[in-house]
């Protein structure tokens, strides 16, 4: 395990943004039967989705997250010195989106800027990389944009497609002469590869017309190597194998216990995995805010998304021990502590097609 | 926890009647046992016995004996 622990860094700032585009479980009564859809719908707690319509990107919804935290807070944004997108749905190959991140913002020519690949784990390793960059990287205040449209590459395939919903994220993360410590785990297992996969696309198996052809695997799922893979079955293994421990390591390291904790925010995996973790881990439920309810697993943004959806009056007006938990693809894994607050919390922007920044398209 | 009781708690998870499974029932005619239930299979077992079954040892099974067998020990008498 790597353990590193940062002080001198504080959230400044937290602000989600979804698609204003609704999707709810009902309308896929008509494909699969409405047993089915419920029996999905009950067990991995999704009530309720924002899709990205065609158009949309991640990068766009962490421009609108990151708007609102500009209205809202004091920060100057020549002030920022780095931006980091932590992100599954790049804008393009070429050229990294971080970049565009300083044309759209107008951030200052003179920050750095580059993209992570990283999916449920992300935004703990965004959290550790932006305070790596302040601690010891010379930086004073950093940018953390996190957000995926996982539904764009889940069409069809009934095992992944009533679960996620798009969102993005903006954080600040700046320096400071108080707060405490942060307290980091994380950990990598590449033997989950296969396990959480869009095969095909990439340079390894690059798109050609079969890859695009869609095909029914044997429990009847219906996707082509484009899309999205998930052996749920699996994640959930190495979820058992890894969650409770690295949570358990974490608590240690910061010298914190289960009762020292005022809400350990989790990856919105899915609720029954969710719920079977807090009973093992002896958290209890309420100490476990929800928002994949509302918004499905957003992945890489599902922490700050849970921050905004559940706890924002409390990290808006007060002061929390937070415990936040991201694990999956790869696998990756990672867990922090900290005490939070104070911060600038906008409320959740919902982003219409109409209100992409001009200075978006090409 | 005993075969008995190991069973009854797979009936609960796959929704069927107490009783009704024996360890000869095929897996593959229970309309229940789909990937959610394999999920739901797996807590069982890591709650009750201490360990996380293999999902692939889960794939492979074609009856209840064969689930029965991936406790193995775990099961009293």
């Amino acid at each position: 395990m790597a353990l590193a622990r940062i002080s001198g860094i504080r959230i400044a700032g937290v602000a989600c943004a979804v698609p204003d585009t609704v999707r709810l479980p009902s309308e896929f009564f008509g494909r699969y039967g409405e047993e089915e859809v419920t029996k999905i719908s009950d067990s991995t707690g999704v009530r309720k989705r924002y899709l990205a319509p065609p158009g949309m990107c991640a990068s766009d919804l962490c421009v609108a997250a990151a708007e609102s935290l500009f209205a809202e807070g004091e920060w100057g944004r020549d002030s920022i010195d780095a931006v980091i997108f932590i992100t599954q749905s790049s804008d393009y190959y070429v050229p990294f989106t971080a970049g565009l991140f300083q044309k759209r913002l107008g951030l200052s020519t003179g920050c750095a800027a580059f993209d992570v690949n990283l999916g449920c784990s992300g935004y703990v390793y965004g959290l550790w990389l932006a305070g790596a960059l302040i601690s010891g990287g010379g930086m004073r205040r950093v940018l953390l944009m996190a957000g995926d449209t996982s539904t764009k590459v889940s069409e069809e395939d009934r095992s992944v497609n009533m679960l996620f919903g798009d969102a993005g994220s903006a954080t600040i993360v700046e320096a400071t002469e108080e707060g405490g410590e942060f307290t980091f785990i994380l950990g990598t297992d590449g033997r989950g590869e296969r396990n959480l996969i869009i095969p095909a696309g990439g340079c390894r198996k690059p798109s050609d017309d079969s890859t695009r052809v869609r095909h029914e695997d044997k429990n009847g799922n219906r996707r082509n190597e484009e899309e999205l893979f998930m052996d749920g079955a699996e994640i959930f293994a190495f979820t058992l194998a890894e969650v409770p421990k690295m949570v358990r390591q974490v608590l240690e390291a910061s010298g914190n216990t289960v009762e020292t904790i005022d809400a350990a925010v989790m990856h919105q995996a899915n609720k029954f995995i969710l719920e079977y973790l807090s009973k093992r881990m002896k958290i209890p439920a309420d100490k476990v805010p929800l928002s994949l309810g509302e918004y499905g697993n957003t992945s890489s943004a599902s922490i700050p998304m849970t921050m905004t959806h559940c706890l924002r009056e409390q990290l808006s007006r007060g002061r929390m021990n937070l415990l936040m938990a991201g694990f999956g693809v790869g696998y990756s894994w990672g867990s922090l502590t900290c005490n939070a607050g104070d911060m600038v919390m906008p409320e959740m922007v919902f982003l219409g097609s109409d209100q992409i920044g001009k200075e978006a398209p090409l | 926890m005993t075969r008995k009781e190991f069973i009854a708690e797979i009936e609960n998870l796959v929704e069927v009647e107490a009783g009704t499974l024996t360890g000869e029932s095929e897996l593959g005619d229970i309309k229940q046992w789909d990937s959610l239930a394999v999920v739901a299979f797996i807590a069982l077992v890591d709650e009750n016995f201490g360990f996380t079954p293999s999902p692939k040892d889960i794939a492979d099974s074609k009856t209840v004996e064969d689930l029965v067998r991936i406790v193995g020990s775990g099961i009293e008498g």
